[in-house]
């Protein structure tokens, strides 16, 4: 240093603090911020809107006020409907999640593994199309469970799905598999020794269970149950199908009503959209904290292998309890939309006069689902691909750069997940109606939409796989010499490939079958096919539109299969 | 500059090096130098910030104040602003989880440094080839990680981080995920490696035997500070204070008060609160009227009579008696306060028993007052 100026040192100081303005430096600061304003813009817009009490033909507002939140009150039925709802499905997702969890992972109950496998299905049919499959099944009136009812001498209807505790099973039974997941993972990571220790000591089985096992599980249980309840406030597929035709509705249909009714009511839906938020927020910021503090049984982290208890005959029951599910949530309202989608009028029983190949046909003929087809296809790719990189260079900056700040890019990314998307969208609606670009009405604002909000999935998917990963692998080619893109190009990436496939395959999947976003966002000119499934279900016949489910089903199932026979024929030529 | 003094001349400097996270200050303000060819071993108990000094050195870990000057380049400095990233230090690490990366090749492993340098094609080959046969791997260039044991994965990590020929190597505990015998055999074969390729190095463990057989200088630190530096002899012969008595293999500390008035033949004397006098050298620290002497368990004699010599004898009795294999250990009994000696000779002492209890005053060191 030759000039050795005051100036010149304070700049110094001012050098350490901040990090050397590296490629890495750069290329981390440019996507956090572009990641912060995509996730923050539009949560902007949907506070501004709800705090609109001016002239709602005006923009920007000309007045703003508490009114929209003073009017929630008098919509009290909506909000009920909203909580009894919520709380029912979340009720019976724990019990079906708790009772299967357990049945699995800790009884010998026969073809255990193929189980297990089978409990991850329902998640991939999705909540619309279990709605669909379910309106068949119990409508109170057309309901093919009601038909056989009456058909085997019974009154009215024996069950009726269109009622909030019809909508919650439908929700518990699609929306819920995360509840086995969650304490699945809470009950593999129980160290065994523990339950052995109490047994040893003279506690028998159900002493042992009682007093030492469900203790232990309980602070997973709980915080599954905070999940599960904030994902149910913002469920929105089933309650749509489900809920609107009887003019029921939860605090999501609601919006959506809002929103397109004419004339709208924007500010009022907005504020709904707000307090759903911020009901979500408070909730996911204690399931956080409840995670963090680390219940008892997950803190060492060690993979165990759990102790199964052996339940004598009472395993045909329980075998039998895991199969039921399967079938209520996988097979049966598969077999439903094939059944209703190959018959010109739905009948109990299908006959072959009554075959048709016709919707099928129809569907496949019309302009609309063509192209609403190859939107959505491209769509899903495009998403994927530009997820994975900025998720894979998100989930690295978060979790494995020293670069400062990193916990408040953590926050920013997971920030949509406490979002609905309906609400999301609702906000980047008018977020992006205002961008100088008009990007309004195409297919790009449907892209950032997915991008945005499939944040925090691509993260997760990602980071799991990084947290794997010994760190000093990195460290090493840093130490080597090797320079930030040459280690990311050369180390992380390749030792990251199965995360970034997984990722990609997830991206894609719930880009093409996303509807609470695209459903607000999508123009004339932009049309994609979830939505126009959801149209083609009020507008049209159920039978086709069970074609046009099954179809998009088909669809992605062959997208998903060439691309992985794609990455496998790729990889073989790499390791050669 | 002459040869002679570019040989001497110290390959590391650190100066005042402190490292925090938040408020929290790890390590330091600690300094040390390391000699161009010479081995340097930090050891301590895990937590001491032996392993996060190493990692300032490497650039993994960014400290919060000092310097650090590697080969005459500074490598950081809170005063001029100055922190080069890893990759820039041009150094080299053998990690404690070795880091081989899954993905590569042994042969790609190795010659991964010498990759990110642009060497010819040529050069790569002859060095990876001459790295993996120095660690006797040569055979296995083309397996995956995933195929090697614990043993083979260390040498492959060794050969990694010499292949490009650095001027400084550093260890992370490289020893410590291998089974006893192994890290036996791995402790002779590293230090020989050492020597042969003359690289200055810096290396990290809690393992004292490991420290002792490996290096030319040894630090032991203790809460981010150094408790302790010397060499290897001078750490295990004159530990400064209890806690590197206590920690670099088993000591006896006997306290007392200072007897000036006893002292003789450059001697210095304690008398213990049970009355029992002890001689042991000063080793040139300040004598105050509490001290502290510290004895190996291993200098201490039993005889079952009284040995020859008046000075550092006296009569005890044998409260236990515990095998151990090699060594005998056993508890005495000496005025109200137990005394532990570890002892090779086969006449098994029983409990109860009176003996004499003697030991060299040279082996008696007093230890620094707080």
């Amino acid at each position: 240093m030759s000039v050795q100026t005051m100036p010149a040192q304070a700049l110094s100081a001012l050098r350490l603090r901040l990090p050397p303005l590296t490629t890495q430096t750069f290329v981390g600061l440019a996507v956090a911020i572009v990641t912060a304003a995509v996730v923050l813009y539009p949560i902007y817009y949907l506070i501004q809107a709800s705090l609109d009490v001016g002239d709602p033909d005006v923009r920007p507002p000309t007045a703003y006020g508490f009114d929209n939140f003073a009017l929630l009150p008098d919509y009290w039925e909506i909000l009920l409907n909203t909580l009894v709802v919520s709380f029912a499905a979340t009720v019976m997702a724990l019990v079906f999640g708790f009772l299967t969890a357990w049945i699995l992972n800790r009884t010998e109950v026969p073809l255990r593994r193929t189980l297990e496998q089978a409990m991850a299905v329902p998640y991939y049919v999705t909540p619309l199309l279990g709605a669909f499959a379910w309106s068949l099944l119990g409508a109170p009136e057309s309901g093919l469970i009601n038909q056989a009812w009456r058909a085997m001498g019974g009154q009215e209807a024996l069950i009726d799905i269109t009622s909030p505790y019809g909508i919650a099973w439908v929700m518990a039974l699609f929306e819920g598999s995360v509840a086995f997941v969650m304490i699945g993972a809470v009950m593999k990571s129980m160290d065994p020794s523990l339950e052995e220790a109490a047994q040893v000591m003279g506690a028998g089985r159900w002493r042992t269970m009682l007093r030492v096992t469900l203790p232990l599980v309980a602070p997973g249980v709980l915080g599954a149950a905070i999940f599960v309840f904030a994902e149910m406030l913002g469920s929105f597929s089933a309650a749509l199908v489900l809920g609107t035709p009887s003019r029921f509705y939860v605090i999501t249909t609601a919006m959506f009503q809002l929103v397109s009714q004419y004339p709208p009511r924007i500010p009022l839906a907005a504020a709904m959209g707000v307090s759903l938020f911020a009901v979500m927020f408070v909730m996911l910021f204690f399931y956080r904290r409840l995670i963090s503090r680390g219940s008892y049984v997950t803190v060492s982290g060690k993979a165990f292998r759990p102790r199964l208890m052996d339940v004598g005959p009472l395993r045909w029951v329980l075998f039998a309890v895991c199969i039921a599910y399967v079938l209520l949530s996988v097979v049966l309202p598969i077999l439903t939309l094939v059944s209703v989608s190959l018959q010109k009028v739905t009948a109990l029983v299908p006959s072959a006069a009554n075959f048709t190949f016709e919707h099928y046909r129809t569907a496949l003929g019309l302009n609309a689902v063509r192209y609403a087809m190859t939107n959505s296809l491209m769509l899903g790719a495009a998403t994927a691909t530009i997820g994975v990189l900025v998720t894979g260079l998100l989930s690295w900056l978060i979790y494995r750069s020293r670069l400062p700040g990193s916990g408040v890019i953590e926050y920013i990314v997971m920030f949509p997940q406490s979002v609905p998307r309906l609400v999301f969208a609702f906000g980047m609606m008018w977020a992006w109606l205002v961008f100088p670009i008009p990007i309004y009405g195409t297919l790009w604002v449907l892209l950032i939409a997915y991008l945005t909000v499939f944040l925090p999935l691509g993260v997760r998917t990602i980071s799991s796989v990084m947290l794997q990963l010994d760190k000093s692998l990195e460290e090493c080619g840093e130490v080597c010499g090797a320079s930030w893109g040459y280690r990311i190009r050369r180390i992380t990436m390749p030792l990251l490939r199965p995360g970034l496939l997984a990722a990609w395959l997830l991206l894609f999947i719930a880009s093409v079958r996303e509807l609470g976003a695209s459903i607000l966002l999508m123009g004339p000119n932009s049309k994609v096919l979830t939505p126009a499934i959801v149209e083609a279900w009020f507008a049209t016949s159920s039978e086709l539109t069970a074609a046009m489910a099954l179809i998009q089903t088909f669809v992605v199932g062959i997208a998903m299969a060439i691309f992985i026979a794609l990455t496998r024929r790729a990889s073989q030529l790499g390791g050669a | 500059m002459t040869v002679q003094n570019l040989r001497n001349s110290p390959e590391i400097e650190v100066e005042n090096l402190e490292i925090s996270y938040g408020s929290v200050r790890t390590v330091g303000p600690i300094s040390f130098s390391v000699t161009s060819g010479q081995q340097l071993t930090l050891l301590g108990p895990s937590g001491c910030g032996k392993t996060t000094t190493l990692r300032a050195l490497a650039g993994l870990e960014r400290p919060s104040g000092g310097d650090i000057r590697i080969g005459g380049r500074t490598m950081y400095s809170s005063a001029e602003g100055v922190n080069l990233p890893a990759e820039q230090r041009g150094l080299s690490m053998v990690f404690q989880s070795y880091a081989i990366w899954p993905h590569m090749t042994v042969y790609e492993n190795v010659a991964f440094g010498l990759r990110v340098r642009r060497k010819s094609a040529a050069e790569i080959e002859e060095k990876v080839r001459g790295a993996l046969d120095l660690v006797q791997m040569a055979k296995f260039a083309d397996r995956h990680a995933s195929q090697l044991s614990g043993g083979q994965q260390q040498r492959v990590a060794l050969a990694r981080a010499c292949a490009f020929s650095p001027s400084v190597l550093l260890f992370d505990e490289p020893l410590s995920n291998l089974d006893a015998k192994l890290r036996a055999d791995m402790r002779i074969e590293l230090r020989e490696l050492q020597h042969r390729l003359g690289v200055t190095s810096v290396y990290v463990t809690h393992d004292l035997e490991e420290a002792l057989a490996m290096s030319d200088q040894i630090i032991v630190m203790r809460g981010g500070h150094i408790e302790q530096s010397g060499s290897p002899g001078e750490i295990y012969n004159f530990p400064r204070t209890d806690f590197v008595a206590d920690f670099v293999g088993s000591s006896n500390l006997i306290r007392g008060r200072t007897r000036p008035d006893l002292a003789a033949d450059g001697l210095i004397a304690l008398e213990t609160d049970a009355g029992h006098v002890i001689h042991g050298v000063a080793h040139g620290r300040r004598t105050a009227a509490d001290a502290v002497m510290s004895v190996r368990t291993v200098h201490l004699r039993l005889d079952e009579t009284s040995p020859p010599g008046k000075l550092n004898v006296w009569p005890v009795t044998v409260k236990r008696a515990v095998f151990l294999g090699d060594l005998t250990q056993v508890h005495l009994d000496w005025g109200g306060k137990e005394l532990v000696v570890r002892r090779t000779a086969l006449d098994g002492l029983a409990e109860g028993q009176q003996a004499f209890l003697s030991v060299d005053p040279q082996r008696c060191v007093l230890l620094e007052s707080a």
